[in-house]
């Protein structure tokens, strides 16, 4: 019976293996291997004594981290509220937060740049209020890159969270008030240790997401905001030093793969 | 689409191995990568269509071009593409890195051509200048000590996302003449850009962006591409300081010797004066013969890189010396991008 299951998923596997993992490690092994000289660590050491490359891994794994705490600080509430919605509510809801999935990440990029720029819309009604004098600069630095990493990534972190939210039993929250909790009390005490599991997987998929962004920076970051993605196609496209990006990718799988070993404990737990 | 010219191709190219031994033997279909936009366009206008015209023969064009590209190319072994654009200080890391292969000019028996665009390695078809430029109604700078000085001339700035850029106009900035700034001093020139960075809103990647940034008032000035502002009334610019670089098409290394016969009829369509002409009615670009001023309309020679009054107030890309210190002066650029 196993065996047969097997069979099924062969030509799969094969697939993978063929067209995704072999490419990888040929990749991966292109900092280890010099053309006629063999093994060498050269492009590892290359980073140490060039630290500007581990600094812009630094800059992208801070990034990344604001943009996570921005889509949690957006994402709990939000995910909150929907339970607390009618069937029908809930249905329009979820449909909101999936319906930019559906559209292309350069669109919905490009659209900022309409909603946030100098003459945007935004800027516009600030004006038109009378609270700003000047454009306010959203784009072009971190803020923009941030605003629009948190936009693409919100469904990945408020669907898991919302499907956590409704199965919790709302006779616990009840039974917690019968003995007198304050709301406060229930929802510390109560609700949130429920929902942290899932809170915590997703907000370690939307980090581990946020390290591979390379549209969203390019486009708001006006060349501002250094991100490994970028720098890495720098290195591949343009000098070409596959090698160096080689060995700075290696890097940044480690760093993903630690990440997603601590996603994966959370996301068990979550499940039971 | 992909797919259909991919079977064209193999169909073309499927009689010729018959007769590989034949001298004179010649695909009817080649492939090309170039930088894309209006530039691909008027390679296609300028040289494919008389090439199509007069023998047959036709190339496909896809883009864009980069170094990554080819190496990647050459090194899965040669995807089918003979021709290949590449930047001036490009050719020689090609070169070096062996990419690319010898010209036979012998073959290619072009119309006069300026020298420097009869490269052994690449036919240098296509001039363009990296100016200043800014949105009409802004103070208008005359050179480049004026255009960094963001106190009386009050804006934001976009500046190219590239060091082989930035760095020449900085040092003019910091009052080192078009004449001297090679061999470049790069301290100087990163402490100028320090001294300015703050308002630089956007550095650019694409040839695209600046006329957008400025048409959208997210920035006053900027500098770019002349191709791209020029015979545009929403932008004011000035060639004065600007860069004159030279673009060449290559070709990839062990391309197929029926290939290289067809790619040799469309470098010889590209030497033409007359076609150069259409070409540039496209994009304001200028080709490498020297017949070409001529028959360029007269009201419009303010605009081409190469027309006499432009020509003398720019300098001229040195590639020699980017050859050997691009490498470290990338790296000097990515640290200054982190403190920005």
């Amino acid at each position: 019976m196993r065996g047969q299951g097997f069979a099924f998923i062969a030509p799969l596997l094969v697939l993978m293996v063929v067209a995704f993992n072999l490419p990888i490690i040929y990749m991966l092994g292109l900092a280890f291997w010099d053309k006629g000289r063999g093994f060498t660590l050269e492009h590892y050491e290359g980073l140490l004594d060039a630290p500007v490359y581990l600094r812009v891994l630094g800059n992208t794994l801070r990034i990344s981290l604001i943009a996570t705490i921005a889509n949690v600080a957006i994402g709990y509430p939000l995910a909150h509220w929907m339970r607390g919605l009618s069937q029908r509510a809930r249905l329009i809801a979820i449909a909101l937060v999936v319906l930019p999935f559906w559209v292309s990440i350069l669109v919905r990029t490009y659209a900022w740049i309409v909603v946030l720029g100098n003459g945007g819309l935004v800027n516009r009604s600030l004006q038109w209020l009378g609270l700003t004098d000047a454009p306010v600069q959203f784009l072009y630095n971190e803020l923009g890159v941030t605003i629009g990493m948190a936009n693409v990534l919100l469904p990945f972190l408020v669907l898991p969270l919302f499907a956590t939210m409704i199965r919790i039993d709302d006779r616990l929250l009840q039974a917690a008030a019968s003995l007198g909790a304050p709301p406060r009390t229930i929802f510390w005490k109560v609700y949130f240790p429920l929902t942290l599991p899932a809170l915590a997987a997703g907000t370690l998929l939307v980090f581990i997401l946020c390290l591979g962004f390379y549209v969203t920076p390019a486009v708001l970051g006006g060349g501002r905001v250094p991100m490994i993605s970028n720098l890495l196609d720098t290195l591949i496209n343009q000098i070409p030093r596959w090698e160096q990006a080689s060995a700075i990718s290696t890097i940044l799988l480690i760093v993903a793969l630690v990440i997603f070993a601590g996603y994966r404990r959370l996301d068990r737990k979550a499940s039971t | 689409m992909r797919r259909r010219t991919f079977v064209k191709a193999a169909a073309a190219s499927l009689p010729s191995f018959g007769t590989l031994s034949a001298a004179r033997a010649q695909s009817k279909e080649i492939r090309m990568i170039e930088s894309g936009g209006l530039s691909g366009e008027s390679i296609q206008v300028g040289y494919i269509d008389p090439l199509k015209a007069k023998t047959g023969i036709n190339v496909v064009r896809e883009s864009p071009s980069s170094l990554g590209k080819l190496r990647a190319l050459v090194e899965s072994g040669q995807g089918g593409t003979t021709l290949f654009e590449l930047g001036s200080g490009i050719v020689l890391q090609a070169k070096k890195l062996g990419l690319i292969e010898k010209l036979d000019w012998a073959a290619i028996n072009p119309a006069p051509m300026f020298p420097e665009a009869k490269n052994e390695y690449g036919f240098g078809y296509q001039y363009f200048s990296t100016i200043m430029a800014w949105r009409k109604g802004a103070k208008e700078p005359q050179n480049f000590v004026e255009f960094f000085d963001t106190k009386a001339f009050p804006g934001k700035r976009t500046l190219p996302d590239y060091p082989h850029y930035c760095l020449p106009f900085a040092l003019q900035a910091a009052g080192v003449p078009i004449d001297k700034l090679f061999p470049l001093d790069v301290d100087l020139a990163f402490k100028k850009l320090n001294e300015i960075k703050k308002d630089v809103a956007v550095w650019w990647k694409a040839g695209a962006q600046p006329p957008q940034l400025m048409k959208d008032n997210e920035v006053q000035y900027a500098i770019c591409w002349s191709g791209r502002v020029v015979g545009d009334p929403a932008f004011g610019l000035s060639f004065a300081g600007g860069k004159a670089d030279l673009s060449y098409i290559a070709i990839v290394k062990g391309s197929k010797p029926e290939d290289k016969v067809a790619a040799n009829k469309l470098y010889y369509e590209m030497s033409l004066a007359e076609n150069q002409a259409k070409a540039a009615q496209v994009i304001s670009y200028t080709g490498p013969s020297p017949d070409l001023d001529a028959l360029l309309p007269k009201d419009k020679l303010w605009q081409y890189p190469t027309s006499k009054q432009n020509k003398a107030i720019q300098y001229f890309e040195n590639a020699e010396w980017w050859a050997e210190n691009g490498e470290a002066v990338n790296k000097k650029w990515e640290a200054f991008k982190l403190n920005l």
